[in-house]
């Protein structure tokens, strides 16, 4: 019976190689994966850094603070201005008072503060933060009581009735035990008790001010605005675009750094891969000697050799970028969740900077074909003085 | 078909002249068998790398169908190695992560035909061995693959440098037979130390030092 001719139709199709021989492109395509999830996972954890601070301080996207500077008594003549000369239509102005108290972060303790409000403000502020509702109620004016968002309560283990400030808590002092007494449902990071519990025993005897653009999309536009009204004024402005600023100059040295570590690893592994490839092709010297002197040109040889670099570096990548995903849903899961910690799983910045590493790879692996092809002579293997 | 006139090969040996070719005046007509015979190092091999294009002379010159090898392209040469020519090597070198077959068609890139390189291999005993990898086959039989290998794009000129060497007796002359047999109108330029392989041969080319020293020419109804 005449044998069936099965075969595959291209032999020397980059993929053909690439499986064949998976003893040798699997560790290839390992090193790039743990070259990526190595780079990526570092940089996901350190931008987990400012990452946290904007998650933290995220309820300032919803409104913009004001203190007096120099005239305590200068708060309700702060409004005023603000209504009479805001760009934008503004949703509600409010009297607050705030006293510090503190969170946990993957970095250690970070000041947080207890918004003391008026009872009719509480509806308005909680709803402007995305409160889906609340356990528990809100606390009564004048009492040693506060409301905490999910988030905090997860941050600091506090249940309804747990102790958020008091005279124990050398770092969250209040001369009372505050209390929780309701946990909003919302993801923001929030603290609040009432204006008439702050005004009697907190310092400083100053009022502030609280302002909330009518509708979201104009908050930047508000808080920039007043930056520019107020300055040199008696007032100053704390908004979230003045956060996100001072979370890129805290951490402006700390990335310049990271990108100095990360490029000397970048260039350690290429050279490592660099190595690896050139052994890798000279093991097959012999194919390739074999291919030009049967008539293939050295430009269709370092095609396929940059076709299967190619696929090796593109696998090596994305396998890298899954496992680093990967890793670093467990760390969420593990570590970051059950402190509320932050973590972006998606962080732009720490994919991006293992674009680099394949890219350098490759280059390196096609550099080294190409420079051993410029002088290579297939007769030299044909003849067995390579073999 | 092939026209060497006066091609000569040096190379620099530690700043001293060597000539692995001198002065070769040869012709290679259409469908001629021809044996270039000699001691070993005395030059066959190189002569055969000149005339197909895997060395260029130094001077003089070697013309395929009127082409100087020399002043082609070194693109075009290889395209016309790939086309035009098809090569046993001393050691049967094949791909060893393609099996047979696939070795077969690794010469045809652009037609490829499993079917034809199938019928090959039956016509060289191993339709039954076709998809076997190259370590799961003899020395013999994996020559006989690269046989199948230079005759399956049906070349105009097969080159065979020393195709027995890796062979004992018995499967040298089989593998000879072979190419001679399944050549078609191609010509059939062997280089080899034993005279015994060449008795089909039409002219028989004895070399020395690099010189054609005797052309034993044997008339098979063959341009000489």
């Amino acid at each position: 019976m005449r044998p069936k001719a099965r075969a595959i139709l291209r032999p020397l199709a980059p993929s053909t190689y690439l499986l064949r021989n998976a003893g040798k492109t699997i560790p290839l395509t390992g090193v790039i994966m743990l070259a990526v999830m190595l780079v990526s996972s570092i940089i996901a954890m350190i931008d987990s850094i400012p990452y946290s601070i904007r998650v933290i301080y995220g309820y300032s996207k919803e409104m913009m603070g004001l203190t007096p500077r120099g005239d305590t008594y200068q708060t309700p003549k702060i409004l005023a201005d603000i209504s009479k000369n805001s760009p934008v239509p503004i949703g509600r102005e409010m009297i607050i008072r705030a006293s510090s108290s503190q969170v946990r972060s993957i970095v250690g303790k970070w000041p947080f503060v207890m918004v003391g409000l008026k009872q009719d403000d509480f509806a308005y502020y909680l709803a402007r933060q995305n409160s889906k509702g609340i356990e528990g109620r809100l606390p009564k004016a004048g009492a040693p009581e506060a409301v905490v968002s999910k988030p905090v309560a997860k941050n600091l283990s506090l249940k309804i009735g747990s102790v958020i400030q008091g005279p124990d808590l050398n770092e969250s002092y209040s001369p009372q035990e505050v209390k929780v007494v309701g946990i909003a449902d919302t993801d923001r990071w929030l603290m609040v008790n009432s204006i008439e519990y702050q005004r009697a025993n907190h310092f400083p005897p100053m009022d502030l001010g609280m302002v909330f653009a009518k509708n979201r999309a104009d908050q930047d536009k508000l808080d920039h605005w007043a930056n520019k009204h107020f300055k040199r004024q008696r007032a100053q402005v704390w908004a979230y675009y003045k956060v996100e600023q001072q979370t890129q100059d805290m951490f402006k040295t700390l990335f310049q750094i990271l990108n100095v570590v990360v490029a000397v690893l970048a260039v350690v592994i290429t050279f490592m891969m660099g190595m690896l490839m050139n052994i890798y092709q000279t093991q097959r010297l012999v194919e390739f000697g074999l291919l030009q002197a049967i008539g293939y040109t050295k430009r269709q040889l370092v095609r396929r050799v940059m076709m299967e670099s190619i696929a090796v570096v593109i696998l090596g990548w994305v396998f890298g970028v899954v496992m680093s995903y990967g890793m670093l849903v467990v760390a969420k899961k593990v570590l970051m969740d059950p402190n509320a910690y932050a973590l972006d799983l998606f962080d732009q910045r720490a994919f991006n900077y293992t674009v680099p590493i394949p890219f350098a790879i490759l280059l390196c692996a096609i550099g080294t074909v190409y420079f051993r092809f410029l002088k290579f002579d297939p007769v030299s293997v044909v003849e067995r003085r390579l073999v | 078909m092939i026209q060497a006139t006066g091609a000569t090969l040096e190379y620099s040996d530690q700043g001293r002249p060597v000539f692995a070719c001198q002065n070769i005046d040869l012709q290679v007509s259409s469908g001629q068998y021809v044996g270039i015979l000699g001691p070993s190092g005395s030059g066959k091999s190189s002569l055969l790398y000149l005339l197909s294009g895997l060395k260029l002379p130094t001077s003089g010159e070697v013309l395929y169908n009127g082409q100087n090898l020399k002043e082609m392209h070194e693109d075009a040469r290889s395209r016309l190695r790939l086309k035009e020519f098809g090569f046993v090597f001393q050691q049967p070198y094949l791909l060893g992560y393609l099996s047979a077959l696939e070795n077969v068609l690794v010469a045809t890139p652009k037609n490829n035909n499993p079917r034809k390189a199938l019928a090959l291999l039956e016509d060289l005993g191993l339709g039954h061995k076709s998809h076997r990898l190259p370590h799961e086959l003899s020395g013999g039989e994996r020559q006989r693959v690269c046989v199948a290998r230079a005759l399956i794009a049906e070349p105009n000129v097969i080159f065979a440098d020393e195709p027995t060497a890796a062979l004992d007796h018995r499967n040298g002359v089989a593998v000879v037979e072979l190419l001679n047999r399944l050549r078609g109108g191609g010509s059939l330029v062997i280089v080899t130390h034993d005279p015994t392989m060449l008795t089909e041969a039409d002219r028989v080319i004895r070399i020395v030092e690099g010189a054609i020293q005797r052309t034993d020419a044997v008339d098979r109804g063959v341009a000489v």
